[in-house]
């Protein structure tokens, strides 16, 4: 083809290609069908029905040639120099096309030249909105607010990333990310023609294997060299990152490809179906259901596995049935931790036959290793206790990153998605119940109860040590904090596992929504930015986000509060400033005191946030965000506590800075 | 105090031999200096400024274990690192043994207007 054929309108040729559907026709129709997120929470029926309706057509959208018979040349300008200056159909608008075909909802970025096409065209052409961009200091804040923002909705986010650069900065978000199970497409623009590299910076930014530095923690990634390609690549991403084990998958954008008009392709909008997660073997479920029943104390351990509500309802549907109790790992909500089943881990110690539902550590969960000169395991469970292990973890193919734990040989070992194996565990668990055995579950039931009850007991007892500490007690700022929010329609977005397990130990959670789990790689900078990402998915729910930040977090990624404020995301921040990096004060002084020296004061040394004392109230006054603090006194922090509501409440964050007590 | 689970046995039988001995009351001045042992020695770390323990160490106070059974738990243990008289002497583990004693009891549940959770 002529160069100059790309500019001059060409009737004949549109009328042999078309469909008589242009662009913007096409999305709208295309859209309006759009891909939602896989719901692995779905009942079956619902699930299949979802399928149908999301499946959309392979038709073909018009060419660029047909697209670009709806301008002219600019007055003044000849059609060669019109083509030296102007695109009028960059392969961008072609890539945001398929960002809104897929339905995403926000693309988080820190921006990057070498994603400067469809930058543009995210803005201009899409009209920033579905998705909208989201701009974050790092790219670290920028992934873990995707990660936040699916274990909320479910539904995974466009992380955009200047390749080499970017993808460096991003990289411990995203091992987070792997390790969580949490699904996002990563996007990292680079420039891999040296033809279209300018000389200098774009050289050092640019590498021939842009993904490489996350692919052992990634599930899938590809480099596409064409607008098909990088279509058919997009569809093929979303599917393997949404199918279980979810993961984060990556694309490269490639910077030409961005920016290079588009001319008379004819280019597809791939058909999209969701994968049907996996379930668990059905002879072996059915084995697995009998040694239930037959069981005298099963007891469940819960970990990564509640995808949404309907995991919650599934679980409660089957502990109810075998009057079971479950040990909640929390790496999701998983269960009501209100319900009379929801006991502590010293159940495991009772059980003859635990069932492990997506455990992130099952060696872990049946046995401890003391932390000793000579490290030895022991056994926490019964020698003769009997291990089914349903998950998804064998479905892990990576070798470097040893997140998959130390080896346990389950005496049943399924693989296959929890949460979808669930209702037919169940239904043979009602299948295989004797009349006798349902008759014990009476029995059973008043046991549990009474150990719950006294759990509580416990709880509500121990949180009153300290009442009056100064610094404040972690006990006293979540009872603080719950009455305040207790009224609300509300979700704690960070992690109590710092402080003591309050929030799990006092406030009563039955949502799946009201938690959202830890980290999956325990790597500092991802409760921030996950809070926030999180918050950003309640925000059109009108839920009160409430996040409880730790300082040593915090000040990895203090950017994160900018976002806050800038995207005005309303999200009530407290702190839990401890004034240092206490779990490596307590593994310092292990070391000391297992070496006999040091132990009066030389853990400070390269752990501690103090000297200068950090005024984080001030740190995130200066980003825009509403704060009070530093208090140390108790008494201050509730009524402090309030005023931040009334800022969120008109749809701002708000942050409240208290010194606490180490956990 | 919690009893920890899993407390060894000669521990246990110190425990069922000193429990009830009397003790005396200890000195303002012995728990001060106490308290200023028990921060400088990073007991806090894991239990709290107040002994109140939590999810990386177990309550120690208010103290009811005689300084014998406390110094055993100290000395020869699984459930933290074993401090030796190396690093922590016995006069100044009885003074962090004071201080621990002289720490009052919290408020009662039901004078506690922000844990009434029903």
């Amino acid at each position: 083809m002529k160069s100059d054929d790309r500019s001059q309108p060409d009737t004949a040729r549109n009328e042999d290609e078309g469909n008589g559907v242009n662009r913007r026709e096409f999305l709208s129709t295309a859209t309006a069908a759009g891909l939602a997120a896989a719901s692995l929470g779905a009942s079956e029926k619902a699930l299949t029905q979802e399928v149908s309706q999301t499946r959309v057509a392979a038709v073909s959208p018009p060419s660029a040639r047909q697209e670009s018979m709806e301008y002219d040349v600019p007055t003044g300008y000849s059609a060669e120099e019109a083509q030296e200056y102007f695109v009028r159909n960059p392969g961008s608008d072609f890539m945001v096309d398929i960002l809104k075909h897929l339905d995403f909802d926000y693309v988080t970025t820190n921006p990057g030249s070498s994603f400067r096409g469809i930058h543009e065209s995210i803005v201009n052409y899409g009209g920033n909105q579905a998705p909208e961009l989201i701009e974050a200091n790092h790219e670290e804040i920028a992934t873990a607010m995707s990660h936040g923002y699916y274990k909320v909705t479910g539904r995974p986010l466009v992380m955009l990333a200047h390749g080499t650069v970017g993808l460096q900065h991003a990289a411990m978000a995203v091992y987070n990310a792997w390790c969580d199970r949490a699904p996002m497409v990563i996007l990292a623009g680079n420039h891999l023609d040296v033809q279209h590299r300018r000389p200098g910076v774009e050289w050092s930014h640019s590498a021939q294997d842009c993904v490489r530095v996350v692919r052992d923690y990634i599930k899938w990634d590809d480099n596409p060299v064409s607008l098909t390609h990088f279509a058919e690549s997009m569809a093929r991403a979303y599917k393997i990152a949404m199918t279980p084990p979810m993961g984060p998958v990556a694309i490269v954008l490639d910077g030409h490809l961005q920016e290079m008009e588009v001319g008379d392709q004819q280019l597809m909008m791939p058909a999209m179906a969701p994968t049907q997660p996996p379930s668990g073997d059905w002879g072996a479920v059915q084995e697995a259901a009998q040694w239930l029943v037959e069981a005298e104390n099963p007891v469940i351990v819960v970990d990564l596995m509640s995808h949404n509500q309907e995991g919650m309802e599934r679980l409660i549907a089957l502990a109810e049935a075998l009057q079971a109790p479950v040990v909640n790992q929390y790496g999701r909500t998983n269960f009501p931790n209100n319900h009379h089943l929801a006991q502590g881990a010293s159940a495991i110690a009772q059980a003859d036959v635990i069932l492990g539902l997506e455990l992130y550590d099952t060696w872990g969960t049946i046995n401890t290793l003391r932390d000793r000169v000579h490290k030895d395991a022991q056994r926490r469970a019964r020698p003769d206790a009997r291990v089914i292990d349903i998950g998804t973890k064998d479905l892990f193919t990576k070798s470097n990153y040893q997140s998959f734990q130390r080896y346990y040989a389950a005496d049943l070992s399924i693989a296959g998605d929890a949460q979808a194996t669930l209702p037919v565990l169940t239904d043979a668990v009602e299948s295989a119940m004797s009349r006798s055995r349902r008759s014990s579950n009476g029995e059973r039931e008043e046991r549990w109860r009474a150990a719950h009850l006294r759990g509580r007991e416990q709880a509500l007892d121990a949180a009153r040590y300290a009442w009056n500490a100064s610094p404040v007690s972690t006990a006293r700022l979540y009872a603080e904090l719950w009455n305040v929010v207790k009224d609300r329609d509300w979700a704690l977005v960070s992690d109590d596992g710092q402080q003591s397990r309050w929030a799990r130990r006092l406030w009563p959670m039955d949502k799946h929504y009201q938690w959202i789990g830890r980290s999956g790689g325990a790597g500092l900078g991802y409760g921030a930015p996950s809070a926030l990402g999180a918050a950003l998915a309640h925000r059109p729910e009108g839920r009160l986000a409430i996040n409880v930040q730790r300082d040593g977090d915090m000040m990895y990624v203090p950017g994160t509060f900018w976002t806050a404020a800038h995207h005005g995301i309303p999200m009530l921040t407290v702190t839990h400033d401890n004034q240092g990096y206490h779990q490596e004060f307590m593994h310092l002084q292990r070391m000391s005191a297992r070496r006999q020296r040091g132990v009066d004061g030389s853990s400070w040394v390269g752990n501690e946030l103090r000297n200068p004392d950090i005024d984080l109230a001030k740190i995130v006054e200066g980003m825009g965000v509403w704060s009070e603090g530093p208090y140390t006194d108790p008494n201050d922090i509730g009524p402090a506590m309030a005023r931040a509501l009334e800022v969120v409440d008109s749809g701002e964050p708000a942050f409240v800075h208290i010194r606490t007590q180490p956990r | 105090m919690i009893i920890p689970k899993g407390l060894f046995p000669c521990a246990l039988v110190s425990l069922v031999l000193w429990s009830g001995v009397g003790t005396a009351q200890e000195s303002g001045a012995d728990a001060s200096e106490g308290r200023a042992l028990y921060e400088s020695h990073q007991c806090w770390q894991c239990h709290g400024y107040e002994g109140q323990g939590g999810g990386a160490g177990v309550r120690i106070a208010p103290m009811v274990y005689p300084f014998e059974a406390f110094a055993q738990l100290v000395r020869h243990t699984n459930l933290m690192p074993a401090y030796s008289p190396n690093v922590l002497s016995d006069e100044n583990l009885r003074l962090i043994h004071a201080y621990l004693r002289s720490i009052p009891e919290p408020p009662a549940l039901e004078d506690i207007p922000e844990l009434d959770f029903d």
